[in-house]
């Protein structure tokens, strides 16, 4: 029987392939392949480790694990007692308080992808300020500026645009990945 | 022979593990983190040095921060309306360069203001910014010459009424 010239096409490929490759040559090849693979930094995780060193203090210490800790990574420019400790979330205020609509806006640097991204610092008004721990009394710089400059102000009680300007604590809300 | 060819299969298969493991890696960089919305460097100047008062997306507490939403570009109808823009205090004061507040003004009044900008306006460039914002106006009463500018843009450019809204007792009471 004739042999289909497709068959003879894969048959010379495959004699071709085994003529320049060995089992051992494989586990030569992939081991290789292992030991050089750190080299490149080609996945996103060895691009994060390449990324600048952290800027301040609270880069240095910031945790993405409890968001009840003033060291949580989205609190870097932070003033106040936080919602977390509030019955509240990070980026939620606790029942019967408002989110303010304004807020002063800045950027943290996430720890794990080490990447800067804009946070929304808003309070929550309209209850007697929270009476949480000390330890959840934070005082976040980062990129805050002087009250002259009261866009980028932490001190500021950003409640005045509420029906209640009463502040009852902060939150900080993910608002994208800085370009 | 067959055992050869099989050899040879797995041979060509030798980077497969390789792909797997760097697939797996991103895929599990990907599932690990919320989708989170990636921002266009304007956007990000626009968030940083505005979008604080007037919101992410223009609107705010309309009576206390004007809304910019399908509005802002209806200034562009009067020359003193596009100069009043840039000559505004927090922006002409802003630490952006000239370059940047260009594009951060484009952004807010093409982008933002939705179809408000009057068909075929120019887009602001760093020179007409720079010249701009070196005559802020810092020494007029601000509401007023706003509202000026406002009442003649609705009563002679089509603006809607909306434009008022600012500066109306912000709490309502």
């Amino acid at each position: 029987m004739r042999k289909s010239s497709f068959d003879e096409l894969s048959e010379r490929l495959t004699r071709r392939l085994a003529g320049y490759s060995s089992r051992r040559g494989f586990i030569a090849r992939l081991g290789m392949a292992l030991a050089a693979a750190p080299l490149f930094p080609l996945l996103p995780v060895a691009r994060a480790s390449a990324a600048e060193p952290p800027k301040t203090d609270f880069e240095r210490n910031a945790q993405v694990k409890d968001e009840t800790k003033c060291s949580y990574w989205k609190y870097c420019g932070s003033d106040g007692v936080l919602c977390s400790c509030c019955g509240g979330g990070s980026h939620t205020c606790p029942p019967g308080a408002e989110p303010s609509p304004i807020s002063w806006i800045g950027t943290c640097v996430n720890p794990e992808d080490k990447r800067s991204y804009v946070i929304a610092y808003r309070d929550c008004c309209g209850k007697p300020v929270c009476t949480a721990g000390k330890s959840c009394w934070c005082d976040g710089t980062d990129r805050d500026l002087p009250t002259y400059r009261s866009s980028l102000n932490n001190d500021i009680i950003w409640c005045f645009g509420n029906a209640s300007a009463t502040y009852h604590c902060s939150t900080a809300a993910l608002v994208g990945l800085a370009g | 022979m067959a055992r050869t060819r099989w050899v040879d299969v797995f041979a060509q298969l030798q980077w497969a593990p390789l792909v797997a493991v760097a697939f797996g890696m991103v895929l599990a960089a990907d599932l690990k983190s919320e989708p989170v919305k990636s921002l266009r460097p304007v956007q990000g100047d626009y968030l940083l040095n505005c979008g604080g008062c007037h919101g992410f997306n223009g609107v705010s507490n309309a009576k206390l921060v004007p809304s910019l939403k399908d509005l802002v570009g209806y200034y562009l109808r009067t020359p003193e309306g596009r100069a009043y823009l840039p000559r505004l205090p927090n922006v002409a004061f802003s630490t952006l360069s000239d370059q940047k507040l260009a594009a951060v003004l484009n952004y807010v009044v093409f982008e933002i203001g939705g179809n408000s900008a009057p068909v075929g306006a120019k887009p602001y460039d760093a020179a007409e910014v720079g010249r701009w914002r070196k005559q802020p106006l810092n020494e007029v009463v601000l509401s007023q010459y706003r509202l000026q500018l406002v009442e003649n843009l609705i009563s002679q450019h089509q603006a809607p009424a909306e434009l008022r809204v600012y500066g109306e007792d912000p709490l309502g009471n």
